[in-house]
């Protein structure tokens, strides 16, 4: 009897002993929300560790989610007491909204509750200006009244002003303010709609905060609906075919909403 | 004795829902059981290969991958360079054809993001989402 509890005690004291010579990355946080300011093109997370264990810890992987986020790791080995960090650099591209990416990180921690983490970096992302539609299109030989395209604000990007630009002289585009503060209507019209013409509107706003951006908006007449001995020629085709495109005029610019 | 085991568990389990409703609360948008996209806007390779040609392909993929391979006829637009790739898609959209969308595989979200926006912000009908992507077509072509 004796022996067996001593055997026991024996087992549970190698257990504590192997457990206490393990390596183990410790992360400060695994979770990180980034709020990037207007106009950032990335967010950047810093996910700190630090290895409390007593033997080094390797890494094996640190892989992102998608081709937007680049992760890496300061060092390869991370010795018994050491501090490091894996950085996640978000690439914001053309997003908005909220985004989440994740980096999972693999070392050679043989416990495999312990051997991969999850890092998870949240991006709001608010756009300089939410355009809606971005496209405007009228079918041949429709009437050509004017189309609307909303275009809203961020209040702290501080727009006053917005230029349309379109990519040829078949549409015209006029910008006034819109319902509500910091909105703007841009009301764009084809001179007529008897063929297909697609013109590029680049609305560019006069922000303090952010001069180089740019949006995209289109406006399109649409070619003539296929006959039965058209239809089968290819879509790409045809459309592009006969779509007009000619050097970008100048088309509108608007004055402050005044709100 | 009985009740003493029902009340212990009614209290872990109360205790596990603690956490559990934080981090429903926290992921409200991606909680894993609510689908982003309704299975009315996701169409099978078979169901787009039954359109035929009334289709146009849009490829949510990063530049490298879309250059590297893609659908044939497949138009390229990502969130990377959204603003530049978008008025050369609305160049050649047409009212009359299913758009389908796709990205590298079952878990990837760019193809429900871009199909999202052509949705909400170009305000275009008929957008579908590929289930499976890139890496179903690809298993159907063998």
């Amino acid at each position: 009897m004796n022996t067996d509890f001593l055997k026991l005690i024996g087992i549970a004291a190698l257990t504590a002993l192997a457990q206490g010579a393990r390596a183990e990355l410790k992360w400060e946080q695994t979770s990180v929300d980034l709020k990037p300011a207007l106009g950032d093109k990335q967010a950047v997370a810093h996910f700190k560790y630090e290895n409390i264990g007593k033997t080094p810890v390797h890494f094996k992987s640190v892989r992102a989610s998608c081709g937007c986020t680049a992760a890496q790791t300061q060092n390869e080995k991370v010795g018994p007491g050491e501090k490091g960090e894996v950085t996640a650099t978000f690439n914001i591209g053309g997003r908005t909204g909220t985004q989440v990416k994740t980096v999972t990180v693999q070392t050679d921690d043989p416990d495999p509750s312990h051997a991969t983490t999850m890092l998870t970096l949240k991006a709001v992302i608010t756009p300089l200006l939410e355009i809606q539609p971005t496209l405007v299109f009228w079918q041949n030989g429709e009437e050509p009244k004017p189309k609307i395209i909303t275009a809203k604000a961020n209040k702290d990007a501080a727009i006053k002003k917005l230029d349309v630009i379109s990519s040829v002289p078949d549409f015209t585009a006029k910008v006034d303010a819109g319902s509500a503060p910091n909105e703007f209507r841009i009301s764009v019209q084809p001179r007529d709609t008897s063929r297909a013409v697609y013109a590029t509107l680049t609305i560019k706003p006069d922000s303090p905060v952010n001069t180089a951006s740019t949006f995209p908006a289109a406006a399109r007449v649409m070619p003539p609906a296929p006959t039965p001995a058209t239809a089968s020629t290819p879509a790409t085709k045809s459309t592009l075919s006969t779509i007009r495109r000619d050097p970008a005029i100048p088309a509108a610019t608007a004055a402050s909403p005044g709100h | 004795m009985k009740v003493s085991a029902v009340r212990q568990a009614l209290l872990l389990l109360a205790l596990a829902f603690v956490p559990a409703i934080g981090e429903a609360i926290y992921f409200r948008n991606k909680v894993s059981w609510q689908s982003p996209i309704p299975a009315s806007e996701l169409v099978t390779v078979e169901q787009a290969r039954s359109w035929g040609d009334n289709v146009i392909w849009v490829d949510a993929r990063p530049d490298n991958e879309f250059e590297r391979d893609h659908i044939p006829g497949a138009v390229s637009l990502n969130e990377d360079r959204w603003n530049e790739l978008l008025p050369q898609f609305l160049g050649q959209w047409s009212p009359e054809k299913k758009v389908i969308v796709y990205c590298s595989a079952q878990s990837c979200n760019a193809s429900r993001e871009v199909a999202k926006r052509l949705r909400d912000e170009a305000q275009l009908k008929n957008v579908f989402v590929l289930d499976g992507g890139w890496e179903e077509w690809l298993k159907s072509k063998r």
